[in-house]
């Protein structure tokens, strides 16, 4: 049998998928230091038997995340923060360890800086942040340094995963670092100011009409492979 | 197809921001009404490969699997804490708070609900009520002949009688200050309730213990900023119309795949 049709099914599988990327990154638009994704094409080599040539056929296999700083937005709020540079805020999670670039942070009942659905911010020396209910103006450096009414307080700490190829997406735009976080010195907190999503609506919507196309492709090219190998068999049985 | 239901994730989470905003513009003449804004988070990735599995087909180890997320849901509508501007009105009883803190007031279920909407006003027996009509904690009543009253900003108030030049207090109003403010229940007509995210209230006189001062003769004004606000609703529009635009294309290429043949 022919092996041409098995090689347009594995990329059509594969734009599938990186169609799927696309619909996340342009859904999380909006999406508060959200990092888009991208898909990675690798080939893959069968051989086919001893006489024959090997066959090539395509694997969506690979997923990237794309690390570009998102355009800032200024909020005003005290407690929205922006990191500037590379790194990621650490939160502690009831299941462990998350690093993420929302910096929309509020305080809990009890004055504990926590993400918006009660994760709790770590400082540089991984310990809660807390806030003295009694404080008037809360002011951070842009070394990260949080003061309360000219007192300082904590230094809200910035960490690197100790493998970035090991992290893990998850829920929340967090990304779980199974190989181990260590500090990040050198970036800039920016307070008042919310890191938007690094999703660019033009280049997305370019690449799903890429995708769309090469699909369509593929299709095309599987149907002329059935109307070429239905004439082979017609003739040959005439 | 999961791209058409993740695009809708994308469509449903853009409209809700459409609505808070709606919100936000509708209360823009609301005093001591503060902006919402409404977050968001992607949501669980599928791991089709995890990073570091080995894979099957030769033994290599995945260096970063496939992930592949599955779309957006709204995470929050946070209350963006912020003072508004004061407006001068000239009322005795209307006061502003300069700062953070609430008045709490009494509903008539007996609980007690915090507003920062200052415009007050004397009930039927003297009594200090909301527009509303729930009295304000603590209780004050001002005497039926009383000349003028004035406030303070530490919340004292004092009546003149008749032609006497010495003022007479007749009571202070304290404020209610809360560790997580956001965490407070919205009930409507500028009302709050406390709940278990908010923290207990955290009762004081005004200027002390991180709690604002009071202003006579101001209102606080919305703190909605319309110019803001228009922005981020154009964003919004253009997110929905993409994520359209998403179904369109994932609905071709469904098309495609029946053609297959």
């Amino acid at each position: 049998m022919d092996s041409a049709g098995y090689t347009t099914l594995t990329r059509l599988s594969g734009l599938n998928r990186e169609m799927q990327a696309i619909a996340n990154n342009i859904a999380n638009v909006s999406t508060t230091g959200f990092r888009k994704e991208g898909m990675l094409f690798s080939e893959h080599v069968s051989a086919l038997g001893r006489d024959e040539d090997s066959l090539s056929m395509a694997h969506a296999n690979v997923r990237l995340t794309h690390a570009a700083q998102g355009p800032l937005a200024a909020t005003g709020g005290t407690y929205d923060f922006a990191i500037e540079g590379e790194g990621f805020f650490l939160l502690q999670m009831p299941e462990g360890q998350a690093l993420t670039r929302n910096g929309a942070f509020t305080t809990n009942e009890q004055g504990e800086l926590t993400s918006h659905d009660g994760a709790r911010l770590m400082d540089d020396g991984g310990a809660p942040i807390f806030i003295p209910p009694a404080a008037r103006t809360i002011s951070v450096s842009a070394d990260g340094t949080l003061s309360a009414d000219g007192e300082p307080l904590a230094r809200i700490g910035l960490y690197m995963p100790e493998d970035p190829l090991t992290l893990l997406r998850t829920n929340g735009v967090r990304f779980i670092p199974t190989g181990g976080v260590v500090p990040q010195e050198g970036s800039v907190l920016l307070q008042g100011h919310l890191e938007t999503s690094n999703v660019d609506a033009v280049t997305e919507i370019a690449r799903m009409i890429e995708v769309q196309h090469a699909y369509t492709t593929g299709q095309k090219f599987i149907e002329q492979e059935h109307e070429r190998i239905k004439t082979v068999i017609s003739t040959l049985g005439r | 197809m999961r791209a058409l239901r993740i695009a809708a994730t994308g469509m449903s989470a853009q409209q809700m921001r459409v609505e808070t905003i709606s919100q936000n513009l509708a209360n823009m003449n609301t005093t001591g009404y503060n902006a919402r804004r409404a977050e968001f988070a992607d949501l669980h990735y599928q791991q089709m490969a995890r990073p570091g599995t080995i894979n099957s087909a030769d033994g290599t180890i995945l260096p970063t699997g496939i992930q592949l997320g599955l779309g957006v849901r709204p995470s929050s509508v946070t209350v963006q804490i912020a003072q508004g501007s004061l407006s001068q009105t000239g009322g005795d009883l209307d006061i502003a708070i300069e700062g953070e803190g609430y008045l709490e007031v009494t509903l008539p279920s007996g609980q007690s609900a915090y507003t920062r909407d200052g415009g007050l006003k004397p009930s039927a027996d003297g009594l200090i009520v909301t527009s509303d009509g729930h009295p304000v904690v603590p209780g004050i009543t001002i005497p039926d002949d009383a000349r003028s009253i004035s406030i303070n900003s530490d919340g004292e108030i004092y009546a003149y009688f008749g032609d006497r030049v010495e003022a007479e207090l007749l009571g202070q109003f304290t404020l209610a200050g809360f560790s997580n403010a956001k965490g407070l229940e919205a009930i409507g007509s500028n009302l709050f309730l406390e709940t278990t995210a908010s923290g207990p209230a955290l009762v004081s006189t005004p200027g002390v213990d991180g709690l604002g001062t009071l202003r006579q003769g101001y209102l606080e004004d919305s703190s909605v900023d319309a110019v803001r606000e228009v922005t981020e609703l154009i964003e919004a529009q253009r997110g929905y119309e993409l994520n359209a635009k998403v179904i369109t294309a994932a609905d071709q290429m469904l098309s495609a795949t029946t053609q297959i043949r």
